[in-house]
């Protein structure tokens, strides 16, 4: 167990003929020994750079990279105390399941009958346990993925690199191993970085998140930070499914009431002891605003919006409802079964402290509504 | 009557048998979803009702006619592919053009139909691109535009949102029910995906292990699922399952879970002695008042999922299980701790040991 700090780490790809490329841009993140830290981000964002960056399988372009106060980045991958977890799983063919899990425990000179405990508590966990004498081969890409996961956590090791650790797994057992896996990295203090496009599985595993997106840190927080308070409207709407309704307004202070016109006679008001001062001084000052409402915090209710009813969709735990808004899909979610059908007209209502307000022209948020009560 | 109806219909490669004896009438215009893992026969289904293929025995019926002499070009039926199957060297127009020229439509015809779901699909833009020039959720747009193009009565499609990105295909799974109903045409979706399958069929057919193992709609098929096997296949996170047996006490019948005495509905007191699976969906684990009556359990892991939370806990004797709340709920305990909680009816299932099928209502 060891913080990891990476600072004003840069990756550039230069290659003779063509454009170089930048991949990851001043990058600075700071993981708590013993945290699950997630990077999270699309196809492209730099986070996979960033994690061969920290295992040894690239050069850092500049800035370092320490873990346990030692810096790392001009190590040998094997000599940075790093176990790591692919996406390709890259289990050693000639090996069983067994074998490879055991592997760097025999490297370690640990005694066999400590390493098979190990392999045996690791496979019981991962529910391997059947297929340990198996060749890789043979099994599935799910069981696979699953023991290259047991492979790294069995060992002992200063920092933990996973790769999209659980893509294959099957769905039925998704839920239980992430329970499993989060309370094993928990128990065994390990500092634990996960890599991830699934904001699924970053939300589930990760006490904090790191959004990538262009090289660059968008934002840094708890889950819950950034459903509650995004950064700007990028995390706005990359983090939360179905993703944030946006909508353009105009916002105006009169007579006691904040509005914020949304266009075609939607009008969202409140009465301005619904919002903190600071928040009205905010939107004093601008001439447009973009609002961004989460589909579990717009309610078909009594309520200033208009909207037709596209779709609704029951999947067993929830609703999904789909509202036209002035020629605008919007999205509304309900934890409970609702019946409405196409065609009909309903109203939509949204809570002053669930409102997120940004700025058109930077994007960056101005305010939330949970800053408001 | 029915509009396409599978009478016996089998198929076997040699010895191999996909599947043996499906029956399914869908009416018209109705949206029947075959739900299925891969490998269970999804797409030979929809070859043989184009015609691509022929089935080993049975028939296939188009408005209470047998299809089997009629080429796959005559049998009005449209088809869209997971993989979009555009033509490279065409145009997206072209391409969407030709199932109207193959029916030797004039020139005019063929432009009036291109623009008609060419705006149906929001695609009136890119109809002069190349597919190399296109996004895939306008390929995939233009691949259905395709399919509806010659107002075909019978639309087949093939897990057509499985390779476009999450958000996307959470657009048009919205934006679906809608297109399909325009068309009028009695629609077989194949896919993998049981949200996707439960938002827009109203019925669904599970086939597994080469027959239809439950053709209901959504609601019977989440909330009255016939197997152990379809129960699992519906719902994130999976069905809770605990082996146990029927027991009779003061004349009440009830079974073990979690090292604790569940009543059980009256009528399985007839089975007394049988094995049974008990199964309860994560979001029909209610997390009662602390000292509350009920099956005391530790909290191994907190997992936030979307706008719900899943708690993954442990019964003393080790039975583990998982419970999913929204995220807004007040009961939501930390790590380490110990919870009471007890079970809605209305998300427990019973299914017999050996056979997996269901016990009850």
């Amino acid at each position: 167990m060891a913080e990891l700090v990476l600072s004003k780490v840069d990756k550039i790809y230069r290659s003779r003929g063509k454009k170089s490329v930048h991949a990851v841009k001043a990058f600075d993140l700071t993981v708590k020994a013993g945290e699950i830290v997630a990077l999270l981000g699309s196809s492209g964002c730099g986070k996979t750079s960033t994690l061969r960056m920290i295992a040894g399988f690239e050069d850092v372009t500049s800035g370092t990279i320490t873990l346990g106060g030692r810096e790392i980045h001009t190590l040998a991958p094997s000599a940075r105390g790093v176990a790591m977890a692919f996406e390709a799983y890259s289990l050693y063919p000639p090996l069983t399941i067994g074998e490879n899990i055991a592997f760097a425990l025999k490297a370690a000179k640990l005694p066999v009958s400590e390493a098979d405990a190990k392999v045996k508590d690791i496979a019981r966990m991962l529910e391997i346990s059947d297929i340990l004498g198996k060749y890789p081969s043979s099994v599935s890409g799910g069981q696979q993925q699953r023991a290259s996961l047991g492979r790294a956590l069995v060992r002992s090791a200063d920092l933990y690199l996973l790769d999209e650790p659980m893509g294959q797994l099957e769905p039925q057992l998704r839920a239980v191993l992430r329970g499993r896996i989060k309370h094993y990295l928990r128990e065994h203090k390990c500092t634990t970085i996960l890599v991830t496009h699934d904001q699924t599985e970053a939300n589930a595993l990760a006490d904090r998140i790191a959004v990538m997106e262009d090289g660059m840190l968008q934002q840094y927080a708890t889950p819950a930070e950034l459903k509650a308070r995004p950064a700007n409207l990028f995390t706005g709407t990359f983090i939360g499914e179905p993703p944030m309704n946006i909508f353009d307004a105009t916002p105006s202070i009169a007579s006691g009431e904040v509005r914020f016109d949304l266009g075609n006679g939607n009008v969202l008001t409140y009465n301005v002891s619904e919002l903190s001062d600071t928040v009205t001084a905010l939107i004093a000052k601008m001439p447009q605003l973009v609002i961004g409402i989460r589909p579990h915090a717009l309610h078909v209710a009594e309520g200033p919006i208009r909207a037709t009813i596209m779709s609704c969709q029951w999947l067993g735990d929830q609703t999904h409802v789909a509202a036209d808004v002035g020629g605008k899909t919007a999205v509304s979610v309900a934890h409970d079964r609702v019946d409405l059908s196409p065609g009909s007209d309903v109203s939509l209502s949204v809570s002053a402290a669930d409102l997120h307000l940004f700025d058109p022209s930077t994007g960056h948020a101005i305010a939330h509504g949970s800053d408001m009560a | 009557m029915s509009q396409l109806a599978l009478k016996s219909l089998s198929k076997s490669y040699g010895a191999f048998k996909v599947f043996d004896g499906l029956n399914l009438d869908a009416g018209s215009g109705e949206i029947v979803v075959i739900f299925g893992g891969s490998g269970t026969g999804k797409t030979i289904l929809l070859r043989l009702i184009a015609g691509v293929e022929e089935p080993t025995a049975g028939t296939i019926e188009l408005d209470g006619h047998d299809v089997s002499d009629i080429a796959p070009e005559h049998r009005n039926v449209g088809m869209a592919f997971q993989n979009f199957a555009l033509f490279p060297h065409m145009s997206a127009a072209e391409n969407i053009a030709t199932p109207l020229k193959a029916q030797g439509k004039s020139a005019d015809a063929v432009r009036a139909g291109i623009d008609r779901v060419a705006k149906l699909l929001k695609i009136d833009h890119v109809l002069g691109h190349a597919p190399r020039e296109l996004s895939n959720g306008q390929k995939q747009r233009t691949a259905l535009a395709r399919a509806l193009a010659a107002e075909p009565r019978i639309l087949l499609l093939d897990d057509p949102l499985r390779n476009v990105d999450a958000k996307l295909r959470f657009e048009m799974r919205l934006e679906l029910p809608r297109l399909l109903r325009q068309s009028g045409a009695t629609v077989l979706y194949v896919t993998q995906d049981y949200k996707e399958a439960m938002a827009l069929a109203d019925r669904i057919a599970v086939l597994a292990d080469g027959k239809f193992v439950q053709v209901a709609t959504p609601e019977d098929i989440y909330l009255k699922p016939a197997t152990l096997g379809v129960a699992r296949l519906f719902g994130d996170p999976a069905i809770n399952t605990a082996k146990t047996v029927i027991e009779m006490k003061n004349g009440m019948a009830s079974a073990k879970v979690g090292g604790r005495d569940i009543p059980l509905p009256a009528s399985l007191a007839a089975a007394a002695g049988r094995g049974i699976t008990f199964g309860v969906r994560p979001e029909a684990v209610n997390i009662l008042s602390p000292g509350s009556d009920g099956l005391t359990a530790s909290v191994v892991a907190v997992t936030p999922l979307n706008e719900r939370t899943v708690l993954l806990l442990q019964s003393p004797d080790g039975w583990e299980f998982l419970a999913s709340l929204p995220a807004s709920s007040t009961s939501i305990p930390e790590p380490e701790t110990d919870v009471v909680v007890d079970f809605d009816p209305s998300g427990t299932h019973f299914f017999d040991s050996q056979s997996d099928e269901r016990l009850h209502g």
